[in-house]
């Protein structure tokens, strides 16, 4: 077999509301193994939507493009009914390159060689070849160039059959761009049989390395081959109107983003059961660290101030001078430790760290970190998930017990300030009706409320994010989700077991 | 930063931790703080909760810690802490009972109304004499209503000089301690207590006349339980008498003025049955001039007696000062009976001599005693010091025995000397027997042999030697300072 990629009959179209925007329309080509090719097109003409097919980074919870004829990449049919999937066949360095910003450059990579079996003793050997024989220690700390080195030291990481590159040169000067093309030459070189498609613009940094240019053209729909000194010649006509005709009803597309998005949260609720025992055990224990520690004095002073103020003006408000003091106290300790405080807590906990979290998980899927880490066969939810549900359920009985202690510590203060109650009067009447029952129950409301904001984080971050916007809409949905989650838990718990 | 965070974090999470272990052992050890355990079984709780009050005398002394049906389900066990304090006033024959409002009828009054905006609260009533303190986790048998005995803690104390005496009474007709006892529809004096007698035969009623009314009880007087009586015929018309006893009732004596003689303490009178027909005798016609007759007869010399001060100094910076003073003052008795002792405020009062870098001294623990010539010793109160700066204050005897006597007052001179007589200077010793009289000197170096003493002139009493104002140089401090309050009728 020495066919890469062969395109019979094969069509691509996006699914739009109340139409479908034809992208390609019967394409038979034949991609030969062991070539090195540039791929070029309008913009928005669909290679990179093309490029996502071949890497399996379809998103699952919007309508995928619809195709039809037929794509085989390496023998695997990627089209009809059972699709394959090229799993450790196929590497991608995509736009953002989707470096891991938490881990170093070294990190980056012998995450990528662990992932696919190899020793991570590699890579400063991948590294260097890439050009980065000493790299620095954070990813921000990387220019433009050295993250593309990096980028392309990972995905040599799995020794993949296709190689995918998205815009490799994008923002680059002309030196540098060469550089990195020549860079990516000789990965390609590298291996036998290694086929490499890359995405651009800039086909003068390409020229002299590529064995042909794949056109992508948008007017006439099709895909075909050219040789090296091929240009594109203000081609860029008008695209062909979109075919009405040809799509789906508005009702059926939307009936059917809706479908996905339940589905997605199901599988993300499916994902945090299934994946719950710890894969990366150090971002668990890091995670579950950083989420107890962080909003810990933030809680507890928070729950100080609410169990003072109430209990002081509990007592000095009271109608009735030095009347039922006891039982005013006996109230407020109850109302406090058992329901107000755990529940503001949980608010206090979600506004804090929840909007942390999804703002991190948006960026990472906004800049391509979740889907390299997809390709480089990491499941997200192993990396980002499981390490949430972990800090969450972890965390949030912990810092509820600071906002629970705070609280009464300063529900003591205040009794001796605005009474005369003794501190073993205080401790007497604050805690007369508070058991290890109820205890349990403040753990049970924030243990849960934590697993569902945990989930809620990471479905919302995790979500498609076309913008910078997205991301700022998922943080807020987050934070807003999260307060319903521990206010429902808390409400619906409190009832359930006290009324 | 981010470890910073990370360290106040932990700091945080660690002393949450602590503070949760110690709000554990603090409630875990609630029931084994010093104190004493007791159960008290009551039929009806009457609303009890658990951390209410146990109160002796109005004062809290114990907690209630639960309070639970018994294992037999007829009785409600509410179990006590009782602080030391309050276990040492808690003994075997101790009644406690819940107190809720009461609504005791008409005659009885409401009780426990404080309770009607607050917590109940288990009350306990420690009769006097009582030793033997209860033992730690004791079971007691809770009272359903307060004791009746439990009253005359509510009364004033019986003074000096008052008549106290027994009632026979046929029947008790709801008295109770505190009622009144009334002579010519003027109260004179209490109810004590109510006891049936051993034999079942009557009740015996302990009467309290007061001191200035003593003399018009004489063994000729009559007594009887006032309650309303209708009398009269159907035509001549109703009287009703007593009536104001159908709420409270009260008793009621007469005597015809000159009859008989005044009676002695532990006399016992039998009441009539009923209100005994008589005439009240008019107003006497002298009565309408000055009647200065049936006043106490009174000693003719000056009274001294010994008074010893003791009082602590408490100090922030070193230990504190133990103050301890001896000197004399002047007994007399004013114009409403009480009996005051008059001397130099140096010596009753240590915050009037001491000093303090740190600002006012702190004065604790002060004990005044008067010892008199015949051995017995009574507690004082300082009731008055002159505000002006003069060295004068007025101390008020408690517990006096009866016969306990004053200074008459015409030998009492306020405001004013006696000129042209020596004067002279007399004290009471240690044993509270008077000192020899020692003449006036005019450089006088204070001691305890004379300070508080009076200085007399001819028999007459106007001053008693302190400090001059602002100095401690001894004078003579005039009587005339003393308010008109203090001084005799």
């Amino acid at each position: 077999m020495s066919e890469a990629l062969v395109f019979r009959n094969f069509g691509l179209a996006h699914r739009r509301p109340g139409g479908e925007e034809v992208l390609l329309e019967g394409v038979n080509l034949t991609l030969p193994k062991n070539g090195f090719f540039v791929f070029i097109g309008t913009s928005g003409g669909g290679k990179s939507s093309l490029l996502r097919i071949l890497a399996g980074l379809i998103e699952s919870r919007e309508p995928a493009p619809r195709m039809s004829g037929e794509l085989i990449a390496f023998g695997k049919s990627l089209t009809g009914d059972r699709t394959e999937s090229l799993n450790n066949e196929v590497a991608a360095i995509l736009q953002d390159e989707g470096l891991l910003d938490e881990l170093s450059p070294r990190q980056n990579v012998e995450m990528a060689l662990a992932a696919s079996g190899r020793s991570r003793k590699l890579a400063p050997a991948l590294l260097a070849q890439a050009g980065l024989a000493s790299p620095p220690e954070r990813v921000a700390q990387l220019s433009g160039g050295m993250r593309k080195r990096v980028a392309v030291a990972r995905a040599l990481a799995s020794s993949p059959q296709l190689l995918l590159c998205d815009e490799p040169t994008a923002g680059l000067d002309p030196e540098a761009a060469h550089t990195i093309a020549k860079l990516l030459r000789e990965a390609h070189d590298q291996d036998e049989g290694r086929t490499t498609i890359v995405i651009t613009h800039d086909l003068d940094a390409f020229e002299e390395f590529a064995d042909g240019v794949l056109v992508l053209d948008r007017p006439a729909r099709s895909l075909r081959l050219e040789p090296p000194e091929f240009r594109l010649k203000g081609q860029d006509a008008v695209a062909k109107a979109t075919d009405a005709a040809a799509g789906e009803p508005a009702a059926v597309h939307w009936t059917r983003r809706m479908l996905l998005q339940l589905a997605a949260i199901g599988e993300t609720i499916v994902d945090s059961v299934r994946r719950l025992p710890p894969v990366e055990m150090g971002q668990v224990v890091r995670t579950t660290v950083r989420f107890t520690l962080e909003p810990a004095l933030f809680v507890a002073v928070a729950g100080a101030v609410i169990g003072g103020l109430a209990t002081f003006f509990a007592l000095r408000n009271n109608p009735i001078d030095g009347g039922f003091e006891t039982a005013l106290l006996t109230g407020t300790g109850k109302v406090a430790t058992a329901v107000l405080v755990p529940m503001l807590s949980g608010f206090f906990f979600t506004a804090r760290i929840a909007a942390g979290a999804s703002a991190r998980i948006g960026t990472m899927k906004r800049t391509n970190q979740i889907a390299a880490l997809r390709m480089m066969g990491v499941n997200p939810a192993d990396y980002l998930l499981t390490p949430l549900v972990w800090a969450m359920v972890i965390a949030m009985p912990l810092v509820t017990l600071c906002g629970v202690v705070a609280a009464a510590l300063a529900a003591a203060l205040a009794t001796s300030a605005a009474s005369g109650i003794t501190m073993v009067g205080w401790a007497t009447a604050y805690f007369m009706t508070v058991s290890a029952h109820d205890v349990l129950v403040i753990l049970a409301k924030s243990t849960l409320s934590g697993y569902l904001v945990a989930v809620a984080c990471y479905h919302l971050g995790s979500g498609p994010k076309r913008s910078g916007a997205d991301v700022g809409e998922s943080v807020n949905s987050a934070i807003v989700v999260g307060m319903a989650l521990v206010l429902t838990v808390h409400a619906g718990l409190t009832f359930l077991v006290y009324a | 930063m981010h470890r910073l965070r990370y360290f106040i974090g932990l700091l945080t999470l660690v002393g949450a931790i602590i503070a949760a272990i110690w709000i554990v052992r603090l409630l875990r050890s609630l029931d084994d703080r010093a104190g004493v355990p007791l159960s008290v079984e009551f039929r009806n709780a009457r609303g009890l909760r658990a951390g209410t009050d146990v109160r002796y005398r109005g004062v809290t002394v114990g907690t209630v810690r639960s309070v639970a049906i018994s294992g037999d389900g007829n009785k409600a066990v509410a179990q006590l802490l009782l602080e030391p304090i309050g276990a040492e006033h808690a003994c075997v024959n101790s009644s406690f009972w819940v107190v809720t409002p009461r609504f005791g009828g008409l005659t009885g009054g409401a009780t426990g109304l404080d309770t009607l905006v607050r917590d109940s609260y288990i009350a306990f009533y420690t009769p006097p004499g009582s030793e033997s303190e209860l033992s730690p986790g004791s079971l007691i048998a809770g009272r359903e209503r307060p004791p009746l005995n439990a009253e005359p803690e509510a009364l004033d104390d019986v003074e000096h000089g008052d008549l106290l005496m027994t009632l026979l009474v046929p029947e008790n007709y709801e008295l109770k301690p505190g009622s009144s006892v009334i002579f010519r529809g003027v109260p004179t004096g209490d109810v004590r207590s109510v006891s049936l007698a051993p034999s079942g035969t009557h009740v015996e009623v302990q009467l309290r006349i007061q001191r200035e009314h003593r003399q018009t009880v004489t063994d000729k007087a009559k007594f009887w339980v006032g309650r309303p009586s209708v009398s009269g015929a159907l035509l001549s018309g109703f009287t009703v008498t007593d009536l104001s006893a159908l709420l409270t009732p009260y008793i009621s004596y007469y005597g015809a003025p000159g009859e008989g003689v005044l009676v002695q303490d532990g006399y016992r009178a039998a009441a009539e049955l009923s209100r005994p027909a008589f005439e009240i005798s008019p107003v006497p016609g002298n009565a309408v001039q000055q009647d200065n007759t049936g006043k106490p007869a009174a000693p003719d010399d000056v009274v001294l007696v010994r008074i010893t001060y003791a009082a602590v100094e408490r100090d922030t910076f070193s230990a504190d000062d133990q103050i301890l003073r001896h000197g004399s003052g002047v007994l007399f008795l004013d114009r409403s009976g009480r009996s005051v002792v008059v001397t130099a405020r140096s010596l009753v009062d240590a915050s009037f001599t001491e000093d303090d870098a740190w600002g006012d001294p702190e004065i604790a623990d002060e004990v005044t005693k008067v010892h008199r010539a015949d051995g017995t010793v009574m507690r004082a109160h300082r009731v008055w010091v002159d505000p002006t700066g003069q060295d004068l204050a007025a101390l008020v005897l408690e517990d006096v025995p009866p016969d306990l006597l004053g200074t008459p007052s015409d030998r009492l001179v306020f405001g004013g000397t006696v000129a042209g007589v020596p004067l002279q200077i007399r004290a009471a010793g240690p044993d509270g027997a008077e000192l020899p009289i020692q003449p006036m000197a005019s450089e006088l170096a204070l001691s305890e042999a004379n300070l508080g003493g009076c200085i007399a002139a001819d028999g007459k009493v106007f001053g008693v030697i302190g400090r001059k104002v602002g100095d401690v140089v001894a004078a003579i401090v005039s009587l005339e300072y003393l308010p008109a309050d203090l001084r005799p009728q």
